[in-house]
């Protein structure tokens, strides 16, 4: 369970977050919506414990993060959470496998290569991070936020930088294994389309959330528009 | 504008090195220039044995730091503007991508000289201030007191020459570091995309093969930090271990230039390992390492290197020695006989790791202070 109440951030004078509140129940899918500025990252990285808020309340798994120093939040991301980002700041000097065992090892994972597998990189361990395409670059991010088996998953615009079909594909990647394991997921986007595929969406703009709804049907990757 | 003056305030490392070579060289090549042409009128062998002592210690000292200073000054130079470059380089494609000559981006790389030219100018003013206490201090009996007289190709040679000749290299080496294709250049070179396979096994635990890999993928570094402390040995031991050759005030100055410039290398290399391994770090940060886990996979691989540069540097600085003596006192008598210095040696070694320690804790502070969310913007 994640809960947020009352959250406040600023960067100098500028008020990014304005008095957020969100509940997200374990093993859901919730997708953070919004346009650019609208202060969705900054939700989610205060969530996720990257970033302290000025103000409010946070809990995740029962941690409260706000009171927590940056020792203990790493620990805490340590055992909770796994990330993946839009530009997907993989190694680029460390091999595919050894970007894997980035997370892997926290967790003393021994079975790391089975997410390469699952993501369809099994052949490819040994490359580097620059000759892959987008697509198998952010599949391996994937592989490497799922090896550490975190109960929670962060995803920053996942598809922001790639193409429809392998936006699609990789969308298609994680929905599946967010359902097969039953971590909670939390997206952000600014592509309405792909909110279709969240159970919870949460709408933001300037700061605020307007609207929290729930979808009585999810779609997958490839039913949704683009 | 590519290079503003932030950029070359940056170089600050490197005006204080040739500020101390200038420093040194004024007095004693103005030093030497005045005392020269009073060997015809030396007619005592005595005051003549002093006098050749004297003039050897002008020479030898004026060697020494502006032959090696000269050389760490270069070497920072290239090193800095390899990693200006670097950090740059999608700025620098996008004005070559739409159709600025190398030449015509690689000019304003002059203004690195300036550092050069302000140190060697300040460097140049306070020897003028301090000359007349070293003329009092390499007095030689039976001789007048040595009249200071201002020599303009000193003037030159110490200030503007060294400002020109590293205004030259800069462009030189931007010019050829410039030349690699537009699109490399866009997509950072900083960040070298390295392609093909890891032919090796990566059996090995993550952090260590972090350690083994970011070594194997930052040379440049490797090399810089084995020269800073090699830089550190070399400079710390032969002022302490110069004390029976020059005066003490020379030792000392000496001394002093050493731990100055071997402490602004080793700073700049570990602002430099620092700085390349920013993102990496930012990355197993977020994933939830420690702090000191960070630290090791980034500062660990670079102690063997490090002690490397301490034993090549405290063979060099003997060799060194050795050669000077041999050279420049070969025409004089009762020159002490130079030996290996011991003390000099675990002085060194000792205020050696204690520097390590401390660069350790203030970057250990640095990194604790990376900021994920200002790295993921860079991007």
């Amino acid at each position: 369970m994640i809960k947020a109440e009352n959250i406040f951030k600023s960067y100098g004078e500028t008020k990014v977050l304005k008095g957020v509140s969100v509940d997200i129940a374990t093993g859901e899918f919730a997708v953070i919506l919004g346009a650019s500025g609208s202060g969705k990252s900054t939700l989610l990285n205060v969530l996720s414990g990257l970033e302290k808020a000025d103000e409010g309340i946070i809990e995740c798994n029962g941690v409260r993060l706000d009171g927590l120093n940056d020792k203990e939040l790493t620990e805490f991301r340590k055992r909770e959470v796994g990330f993946i980002f839009q530009q997907y700041y993989l190694l680029s000097h460390l091999s595919v496998e050894s970007n894997v065992k980035l997370s892997a090892d926290l967790v003393g994972n021994k079975n790391y290569k089975e997410y390469l597998s699952a993501v369809g990189l099994g052949e490819k361990l040994r490359n580097k991070p620059g000759t892959l395409s987008g697509g198998e670059q952010q599949r391996v991010c994937i592989a490497r936020a799922l090896a550490k088996n975190p109960n929670v998953l962060f995803l920053d615009e996942p598809t922001g930088a790639l193409d429809e079909k392998t936006g699609r594909d990789v969308l298609d990647y994680i929905f599946k294994l967010q359902k097969y394991r039953g971590f909670t997921a939390i997206m952000v986007t600014h592509n309405e389309n792909i909110a279709e595929m969240a159970e919870t969406v949460i709408k933001m703009n300037s700061g605020n959330i307007v609207e929290v709804y729930k979808n009585s049907i999810r779609k997958t990757a490839y039913e949704i528009g683009w | 504008m590519i290079i503003n003056l932030k950029d070359v305030v940056k170089l600050v490392g490197i005006s204080i090195v040739c500020f101390c070579a200038a420093f040194v060289c004024t007095f004693m090549l103005n030093y030497y220039m005045d005392v020269v042409p009073l060997s015809s009128s030396i007619t005592d062998d005595a005051v003549g044995a002093l006098y050749k002592a004297q003039v050897a210690t002008a020479q030898f000292t004026s060697a020494i730091s502006g032959g090696v200073l000269g050389i760490i000054a270069v070497i920072m130079l290239l090193f800095y503007i390899k990693l200006y470059i670097s950090a740059n380089s999608q700025k620098l494609g996008i004005l070559k991508a739409f159709g600025y000559s190398r030449i015509k981006i690689s000019m304003p790389f002059c203004l690195f000289g300036f550092s050069v030219l302000i140190g060697c100018a300040l460097g140049f003013a306070f020897g003028w201030i301090f000359m007349p206490n070293i003329y009092e201090s390499l007095t030689i009996e039976g001789i007048d007191a040595i009249s200071i007289k201002f020599h303009w190709e000193l003037l030159f040679g110490l200030v503007f020459a060294p400002g020109i000749i590293f205004s030259l290299i800069s462009v030189l080496y931007a010019y050829f570091a410039l030349k690699s294709p537009v699109l490399k250049l866009i997509k950072g070179k900083s960040e070298k995309v390295s392609v093909g396979e890891d032919k090796k096994n990566t059996d090995r635990p993550f952090l260590l093969d972090m350690c083994f890999k970011t070594l194997k993928s930052r040379k440049l570094l490797v090399f810089f930090v084995t020269f800073s402390c090699f830089c550190f040995s070399a400079m710390v031991q032969m002022g302490l271990s110069m004390e029976e050759l020059v005066s003490s005030i020379m030792g000392y100055m000496i001394l002093i230039i050493g731990l100055v410039l071997a402490i602004i290398t080793i700073f700049m290399s570990a602002t430099s390992l620092v700085n390349a391994n920013s993102k990496n770090i930012a990355v197993m940060k977020v994933f939830g390492y420690s702090l000191t886990q960070c630290t090791a996979s980034i500062f660990g691989g670079y102690i063997p290197f490090a002690l490397l540069g301490f034993a090549v540097g405290t063979g060099y600085q003997y060799g060194l020695l050795q050669i000077m003596v041999n050279i420049i006192f070969s025409d004089v008598e009762n020159v002490p006989e130079y030996t290996f210095s011991i003390s000099a040696f675990f002085i060194s070694l000792a205020s050696f790791i204690l520097c390590y320690f401390v660069i350790t804790a203030y970057y250990v502070y640095k990194i604790n202070r990376i900021s994920v969310k200002e790295i993921m913007l860079e991007n």
